[in-house]
């Protein structure tokens, strides 16, 4: 019902509207699986459902989605699958919903990973969208509610973002269709390799620790040759995650 | 080979860890939000310093203010209420009238003519028809008003500022402010009650949540409370004050099922829950306009339909139970009557009686027919005239005739509030019950919370019956 | 047949009785349990830790002193220390009573599940932190040596309990804590709390009512026979000189930056303007973790965002999102006001 092209993208011969087919939750076989993390309260559902045509319930309220949620949508004659992870804060701690999200990135393979932040507070969800960039490096980052930070005079210059973030980024007001097109568009471009990320690696870590990652990383690497995010599972190590452990001890960690 | 280097690998892992002491986590937070900082200040320019802006705060100022937080919040919440109450009568009496005066003889009709046996006939469509279509008239227009006009407070962001002006109320009692609007949910629909504690991210306040959600009087219970209020509390004081008085009793077991939901919250935080770990955080999210339309569709869809569609599950072999128990022998008497006489003695010594236990025994999957149920039970054991037959429920036409039918039952004042207070405090439906269980998966807290509410009520009913009966 | 009142006289027979059997702690039916599990495995294992600490601090006891220090029967102790010298864990002297080597493992053994206990319900757990002593105390005589390496993997090898006291490893080793008590600190000196004992019960209840903890800096302003006044984080405290000498500091270089300006969130009034320092270490497990994801972390502007009504939680802006805090969280948050 409010599906009306309210984006330049739409129209622009790039995004081909036609294209497009939103499969709900018929997602049998898929070419993708794409990942949507991101903060609670910042849309994600939202974006999820403008996504995939489904109808999620999406309250102005901190964690609606615990279970995982999937839908799909095919654009291009290629299917993505998509996955709605819990919104967190952080994926760093112990919470059943921050080790559903921080599992799926890690071993689900996801080929693309969405990352919903609230524009207005960027800085606040930079801290999740930081920790899965160490993770993955085919992200894209949804700059959601991108109306009400307009609203607030809050102006977020998305070249300086993308640049120092390393992936590309997208304004959205998923409430509104704003922006999805594009979305879609870059998530189909990442998923092809048309676009390549050289995500961020955090830096203002104290001289120590950042020691300890190196050498536990170097190991890593030694081990598994082949892993991209040695780093994270170096933090995960000192952090003494049980699961990472386990995995390694059963000889089961292929990334 | 590779065994050992992986062993090396955690050897070296933990050997850092020593080294690195207790600040990991912290020391990678805080480098974390640094690099997060460096990043925004090259991206972001805010126009005026604020942060927030100033309408919201002139919301938040007057919905949590000392004045005027407290008397929005009982405002909207009874509004909510009343609108729902009453607001159900009508579409309840269309649905009704349709499905149980209308398709229910034409069904019956139906059945005779194709050649369906007596039995069968009766099996289906006085047993599982019947209890489904009377969940669906009675459950369904309440629950299609209730969470869509919830749903909108809830995407206004009105209840993130509920559960934070009432926190300190629920921190007393061991409990989280989100506690609140789980309650709240809960006068809607135990199972939606509890369904909604997943907001309440701290294991242990998440657990008393989930456990006290049934002394909310829900849906299912409302219409039996005011039926037996209007009926006999109001008929011991003058005419004039009948419906101020049951009204009163009526608000009396909601506020003292609101008092049972503290204590018991209580007493579990003191107790059993005391090792689960427990932590606070609110966010309080910016006001956002909610689409009306969308919103009321999406509460529909994810709501309401759902736990109707669970209910119907439910309440279907519950109809089938119901009519078995009317009209198989033992003997030369039914099983209804056979247990009823078997409970009697038990149900006389809370105030209550046989009936009334059976009908909460077979009603387990929706409160909703347990007036009908203990109707057509009595009618079955008295042997008056009324009623429509051995294992069809039915409802009087008044208020005067239901309570002609209880009287000659041998209901007495005391057994009216002691089935309100049993009414309250009683195991949750079945549907609760089993989303109980999907929510905790864990037996004993299913277990805990369907049986606690019982041995409450048992006791309850029980020194009311006992002291009445001293004092009489 | 029937009357109420023999009804309700039954029921409160029955409820009282209920109470007596399942009342906690002191219930008869938890005593019957407690007397079923091997109890000479208990008292021996409290002997061996009574002589541990009493070492440690170079004190010999003699078979009196153990009398008078357990709550145990004299024939029950008496017959365990029998078995105990049987099994070469003690050596008698005369009266006095020592540990042997084998014993001495034995003691470090239950030391270590004990203090890892502790750890692990500072950190995965709800309990109170004036429980802990407890509930590790019975636990400790449950656990196996596989069930603490275990307990010690998950906890991710740690080196100090919640008190600070150290953790001895699976080999015996512990770490030595090096401080002085508190009540020694001289005036204008400065002092990081390292431990804080846990017995005697008054003494540590008194102490964590207090609200003082480990990590925090101290320095005294004042002391005489009576009473020993410091700052902690921006509070003034006064103790007892018996009360402080049950806490442990760590001596701090003078020119050390002194905190003396430090103040708690639940401090800042409204319209004031603060920045985070850090939070503070009483702030354990998954609560510290939620606060540090949250935003609240070294260098974080933060102002009072909304009162409540009836006086906690207050909403705090961080970093753009308003979030409501109890009173005893933001208490262990520290702040500098701008």
């Amino acid at each position: 019902m409010d599906t009306l092209p309210k984006s330049a993208c739409e129209a622009c011969p790039q995004f081909n509207a036609n294209g497009l087919k939103k499969l709900g939750i018929n997602t049998t076989e898929f070419d993708f699986v794409v990942a949507l993390a991101g903060n609670p309260n910042t849309g994600k559902s939202t974006v999820f459902n403008s996504l995939t045509g489904l109808k999620q319930h999406t309250g102005n309220w901190p964690g609606k989605t615990v279970t995982r949620a999937e839908g799909g949508f095919e654009y291009n004659n290629q299917k993505f699958k998509l996955v709605d992870l819990p919104g967190t804060y952080s994926l760093l701690s112990t919470s059943e919903d921050e080790e559903v999200a921080r599992n799926f990135i890690l071993f689900g393979k996801p080929s693309v990973t969405i990352i919903v932040v609230d524009a207005s507070r960027l800085e606040r969800n930079l801290n999740l969208v930081l920790q899965v960039l160490e993770i993955t490096d085919r992200a894209v980052l949804c700059l959601n509610l991108i109306d009400e930070a307009e609203r607030n005079n809050i102006e977020v210059d998305t070249r300086s973002l993308a640049r120092d973030l390393g992936i590309p980024v997208v304004a959205t007001s998923a409430r509104y269709y704003r922006g999805i097109p594009e979305l879609i568009q870059t998530v189909s471009d990442l998923a092809n390799g048309r676009i390549h990320c050289k995500p961020h690696r955090i830096k203002n870590i104290p001289e120590n620790i950042e020691k300890a990652v190196q050498k536990l990383s170097i190991e890593l690497k030694k081990e598994f040759p082949e892993i991209p995010n040695s780093r994270w599972i170096a933090f995960r190590l000192l952090e003494g995650d049980r699961h990472i452990i386990e995995l390694l001890r059963k000889g089961e960690f292929v990334i | 080979m590779k065994k050992d280097n992986i062993e090396n690998l955690i050897a070296l892992s933990n050997d850092l860890r020593w080294q690195i002491g207790d600040d990991f986590h912290d020391n990678l937070t805080e480098g974390i939000y640094a690099d997060a900082a460096e990043i925004v200040s090259a991206a972001v320019h805010k126009k005026d310093e604020k942060g927030k802006l100033r309408f919201d705060a002139r919301i938040d100022k007057i919905i949590t203010s000392r004045t005027w937080g407290f008397p929005l919040m009982f405002l909207v919440l009874a509004t909510v209420l009343w609108l729902t109450i009453v607001g159900a009568n009508y579409p309840s009496a269309f649905l009704g009238n349709i499905l149980l005066d209308h398709i229910h003889p034409f069904l019956k009709t139906l059945a005779t003519n194709i050649g369906f046996p007596i039995w069968l006939n009766g099996f289906l469509i006085d047993g599982v028809y019947l209890a489904v279509a009377w969940v669906v008239a009675v459950m369904l227009p309440p629950m299609a008003i209730f969470f869509p006009l919830f749903t909108l407070l809830e995407d206004f962001g009105y209840l993130p500022r509920v559960a934070f002006n009432l926190d300190n109320l629920f921190k007393r009692a061991g409990a989280h402010g989100k506690q609140a609007l789980t309650m709240s949910m809960g006068f809607g629909c135990n199972a939606a009650g509890v369904v909604a504690t997943r907001i309440i991210d701290s294991p242990r306040e998440r657990l008393i949540a989930i456990i006290t959600n049934n002394f909310s009087l829900c849906n299912g219970r409302w219409p039996t409370q005011i039926l037996i209020a209007t009926i006999f509390v109001g008929a011991v004081v003058p005419q004039s004050f009948s419906g101020i008085a049951s009204l009163a009793a009526v608000i009396g077991i909601a506020v003292l099922g609101m008092g049972f939901m503290f204590l018991t919250s209580w007493a579990l935080s003191k107790t059993v829950l005391k090792g689960e770990v427990s932590t606070f955080n609110l966010e309080l999210p910016p006001y956002r306009p909610p689409r009306f339309w969308k919103t009321i569709y999406t509460s529909l869809i994810d709501r309401t339909l759902i736990v109707l569609w669970r209910a119907i599950v439910f309440a279907a072999p519950a109809g089938a139970v119901i009519w078995l128990i009317s009209n198989l022998h033992i003997g030369d008497i039914t099983i209804a009557a056979w247990t009823i006489d078997l409970f009697n003695p038990f149900g006389f010594l809370l105030g209550l009686n046989g009936v009334i236990l059976l009908a909460y025994v077979v009603a387990i999957p929706a409160n909703e027919i347990v007036i009908p149920t203990i109707l057509m039970l009595t009618v079955l054991v008295t042997g008056i005239s009324g009623g429509a037959g051995a294992g069809v429920m039915f409802e009087a036409d008044s208020a005067n005739a239901t309570g002609d039918i209880l009287r000659s039952g041998g209901w007495t004042l005391l057994t009216a509030i002691n089935l309100m207070l049993f009414s309250l405090l009683h195991n949750p439906c079945s549907t609760t019950i089993y989303t109980i269980y999907k929510e905790t998966k864990s037996v004993k807290w299913t277990v805990v919370a369907s049986i606690l509410p019982v041995i409450m009520g048992f006791v309850v009913t029980f020194l009311v019956a006992q002291i009445w009966r001293i004092l009489a | 047949m029937y009357s109420p009142v023999w009804a309700l006289s039954l029921f409160i027979g029955i409820s009282i009785l209920l109470f007596l059997l399942f009342r906690p702690e002191k219930g008869w039916f938890w005593a019957i349990r407690k007397s079923n599990i091997n109890n000479q495995k208990i008292v021996i294992e409290d002997i061996l830790k009574l002589l541990y600490h009493s070492e440690n601090q170079d004190k010999i006891l003699n078979i009196n002193d153990i009398t008078t220090s357990l709550n145990e029967p004299e024939s029950n102790i008496l017959e365990s220390v029998n078995e105990m010298a049987r099994h070469s864990l003690i050596l008698i002297e005369g009266e006095n009573v020592r540990l042997s080597e084998s014993g001495s493992d034995y003691a470090l053994r239950m030391v270590r599940a004990h203090r890892l206990w502790e750890k692990f319900l500072a950190e995965k757990t709800g309990f109170a932190e004036s429980d802990w002593h407890h509930i590790a105390e019975k636990k400790e005589h449950e656990l196996t040596d596989q069930d603490t390496d275990y307990l010690a993997s998950v906890l991710g090898n740690p080196q100090f309990d919640p008190h600070g006291d150290p953790i001895p490893t699976k080999t015996g080793k512990v770490a030595d804590i090096k401080g002085i008590a508190l009540s020694d600190l001289d005036v204008n000196h400065l002092g990081r709390i390292i431990h804080i004992k846990d017995k005697p019960d008054i003494i540590y209840k008194q102490i964590l009512a207090e609200n003082i903890h480990i990590g925090s800096q101290v320095r005294v302003v004042e002391k005489d026979s009576n009473r020993i006044v410091f700052h902690c984080e921006g509070e003034a405290f006064k103790l007892a000189p018996i009360i402080a000498a049950n806490i442990t500091v760590s001596l701090l270089k003078k020119e050390y930056i002194s905190e003396d300006n430090v103040a708690r969130l639940s401090m800042l009034n409204e319209n004031e303007y603060a920045t985070i320092i850090g939070i503070s270490k009483e702030m354990r497990g998954e609560s510290r973790r939620r606060l540090l994801d949250l935003g609240f972390v070294k260098g974080a502007n933060v102002k009072v965002d909304l009162l409540n009504p009836l006086g906690e939680p207050k909403a705090f802006l961080i970093k753009g999102t308003s979030i409501a805090l109890r009173n005893n969280q933001a208490s262990k948050i520290l702040i500098k006001k701008d």
